[in-house]
């Protein structure tokens, strides 16, 4: 089980990830809708695990990723990409990320990538 | 045609078994994108922000957003509305928005293969309606717009694309460059093929036999994780899902229109053709066999 950050401009994707993170014994921990308040929520929540959206308003995942690997190079973060976006998951995973789902995902993936990024 | 069917598998993801395509129409410049749906309606819009200039609006009825939302979350059925409500709730919206947002990711990647560059997708913003009146004017009047009818959980949708010219110059331009790319030599048996005939230009061409097509062939494919092709290392065996006496596959501007033998004329490679599909029939199967990027719609 971990303390888990799940950041969606969404909220239904908020919803979807937050039920299976539940389901596989996982605690969401807090919720950001844009970038800007995942990296102020990473801070104030140190969370084990922080599920990122690619694309946000005000701060996307891949700048929000890069500044919490920059005030936690132990930071532990699973990207949510959808479709077409792979140069982005590239680059990702480049900058510190520890793996990533592209959406439209199954249940299952989103547990199965957080237990990866536990190692 | 191939555009539609990459938004149906998305759709599908969503609501499976629920979704059927219908038809595909130009509408006139100027028309609503919802003229004649059921209201009230709810219509989406996301436009392009990086790469070209346009959007889509995917439109649905009240009630079809409502079972395309609760599909989406893993119910059979919506919840009851607040009595006459006639707005989404937010879970409902932000489902519904989700739902054009993956879409419309996947219809940039394809047109990001054709142009080679980077498009990049807005924010999704889903609006009810209550009348056509309302809807009239809520989106800016663009000069071509093409219309793909879907019955999603029973009702009807539909996705319209919003073109404007620039849209048009930039992919005329790349569709071209790609037909720039034909292999020498190759071009008799993409003139032959029925294929060519259905690239239309989207100025209307007065003759299409002249247009240079893309040909290629293809070995055999291999599907990995991303994570795995960054890991390959210098000196790695992928393997391909064919073997070395079956015949390789030639496509002509993504569509598998024949298969063959490889062989070696003058030194170069060159491919034997064995057979030549039959193009006519719109058969289910060709999903696996097209390229992922628009054909002109």
């Amino acid at each position: 089980m971990a303390r888990v950050l799940v950041a969606d401009d969404a909220a239904f994707m908020r919803k979807m990830v937050g039920d299976a993170l539940t389901k596989g014994g996982h605690e969401v921990v807090g919720e950001a809708g844009n970038g800007v308040e995942g990296v102020a929520q990473y801070q104030a929540l140190k969370p084990e695990v922080t599920t990122l959206d690619i694309t946000m308003p005000e701060k996307d995942g891949l700048a929000a990723l890069k500044e919490i690997i920059a005030l936690d190079p132990a930071a532990r973060i699973v990207m949510c990409s959808a479709l077409g976006q792979e140069s982005k998951v590239l680059e990702s995973i480049k900058a510190g990320a520890k793996d990533f789902v592209v959406k439209p995902f199954q249940p299952d993936r989103v547990i199965e990538a957080v237990g990866k990024a536990l190692g | 045609m191939e555009r539609r069917l990459l938004l149906v598998g998305i759709l599908e993801m969503f609501a499976p078994g629920q979704v059927q395509a219908g038809d595909i129409a130009v509408l006139e410049a100027g028309a609503s994108p919802l003229a004649g749906l059921p209201f009230p309606a709810v219509a989406t819009n996301v436009s392009y922000v990086d790469g070209v200039t346009g959007g889509n609006v995917f439109v649905m009825t009240l009630e079809g957003a409502r079972r395309v939302a609760a599909a989406m979350m893993g119910a059979s059925e919506p919840e009851p509305a607040a009595d006459g409500s006639v707005e989404l709730t937010e879970l409902e919206a932000s489902a519904v928005s989700e739902a054009m947002n993956q879409m419309m990711a996947t219809a940039a990647g394809a047109i990001s293969t054709v142009l080679g560059t980077e498009v990049e997708i807005g924010t999704p913003e889903t609006r009810t309606f209550v009348s056509e009146a309302e809807a009239d004017g809520a989106y800016p009047a663009s000069p071509h717009m093409v219309r793909a009818a879907f019955s999603v959980c029973g009702e009807p949708c539909r996705l319209v694309q919003l073109v404007p010219n620039a849209f048009v110059v930039r992919m005329d331009r790349a569709l071209d460059e790609l037909g720039a790319e034909t292999v020498p030599g190759a071009g008799a048996a993409a003139a032959s093929a029925s294929p060519a005939a259905a690239v239309q230009s989207p100025h209307g061409a007065p003759s299409l036999a002249g247009i240079p097509v893309r040909v290629w062939a293809e070995l055999g494919r291999a599907s990995m994780p991303t994570a795995d092709v960054v890991g390959l290392p210098q000196g790695a065996v992928v393997e391909l899902d064919r073997a070395p006496d079956e015949p390789i596959d030639l496509f002509v501007n993504g569509r598998r229109f024949a298969t063959g033998r490889l062989v070696v004329v003058d030194s170069d490679w060159a491919v034997r053709i064995e057979s030549v599909l039959d193009l006519s029939s719109n058969s289910s199967d060709i999903e696996g066999e097209v390229a992922r990027w628009p054909v002109s719609s």
